[in-house]
């Protein structure tokens, strides 16, 4: 189960950071882009789910680990930053999609910037919580 | 289709929110634990709290004129301040 939610969660942030370059680059309007601004907003929110059953039931023997070895800020700053970060992107999503729907296209990319930075920075700090485990 | 809400109202809030939810909780743990008894875990607290937030200011504002630059500012002051207040927190805690 864990290797499932695991997997759920990183190819669901992968997608959003796909979607979030595609919109980025794209030149000119079209309905592709509307199509994957509300994509990338539902597929955003529903990335909470395996995220948060990930930290509820697996992360806390990982948590106990972190903070008997050598690198105890993997968890209380990294981690934690990362739990609640991980809550933004979703909305910063959804005003990102609006923004598109709202024919606001070029406005809309500074928002999924945003989006795609911190998929990128979410997905090193999971690295480094990761490598904190083993520290 | 004109579309019923304004997310530049919720984004603001629900981030700004989220920020003071997270400081509050770790300096203050009544808080904490409060968020632990209704919903279980403090971190689906927060993210209960913040999506109602989120879509009811955007809902409720809807016909508000309000800047994108106000919104900007709040979700970046909100992801420096929840990374900078960690950082701070495990040095002065360490």
């Amino acid at each position: 189960m864990r290797d499932e939610l695991l997997y759920a969660h990183i190819l669901l942030a992968l997608a959003v950071a796909v979607i979030a370059v595609i919109i980025i680059r794209q030149k000119n309007k079209s309905p592709l882009t509307k199509n994957l601004s509300i994509l990338g907003a539902v597929v955003s929110w529903i990335s909470v789910l395996p995220a948060g059953l990930l930290y509820l039931n697996f992360y806390p023997a990982t948590k106990t680990l972190i903070l008997s070895n050598a690198w105890p800020w993997a968890h209380e700053v990294i981690m934690e930053t990362k739990e609640h970060w991980g809550l933004l992107v979703p909305v910063f999503a959804t005003v990102a999609a609006w923004l598109v729907l709202t024919g606001k296209e070029k406005e809309s990319k500074k928002w999924w910037t945003l989006v795609l930075v911190m998929v990128v920075l979410i997905g090193i700090f999971g690295r480094l919580v990761k490598l904190g485990a083993l520290a | 289709m004109k579309l019923k809400f304004n997310f530049f109202a919720g984004v603001t809030a629900s981030s700004l929110l989220l920020t003071l939810m997270v400081i509050v909780a770790e300096l203050y743990a009544p808080f904490k634990d409060i968020l632990k008894a209704v919903f279980g875990h403090h971190w689906i607290g927060k993210v209960v709290i913040m999506a109602i937030v989120f879509f009811a200011v955007s809902y409720l504002y809807r016909d508000k004129k309000f800047s994108e630059k106000n919104a900007w500012y709040s979700a970046i002051i909100s992801v420096s301040v929840i990374l900078l207040f960690y950082i701070v927190n495990y040095m002065v805690s360490a």
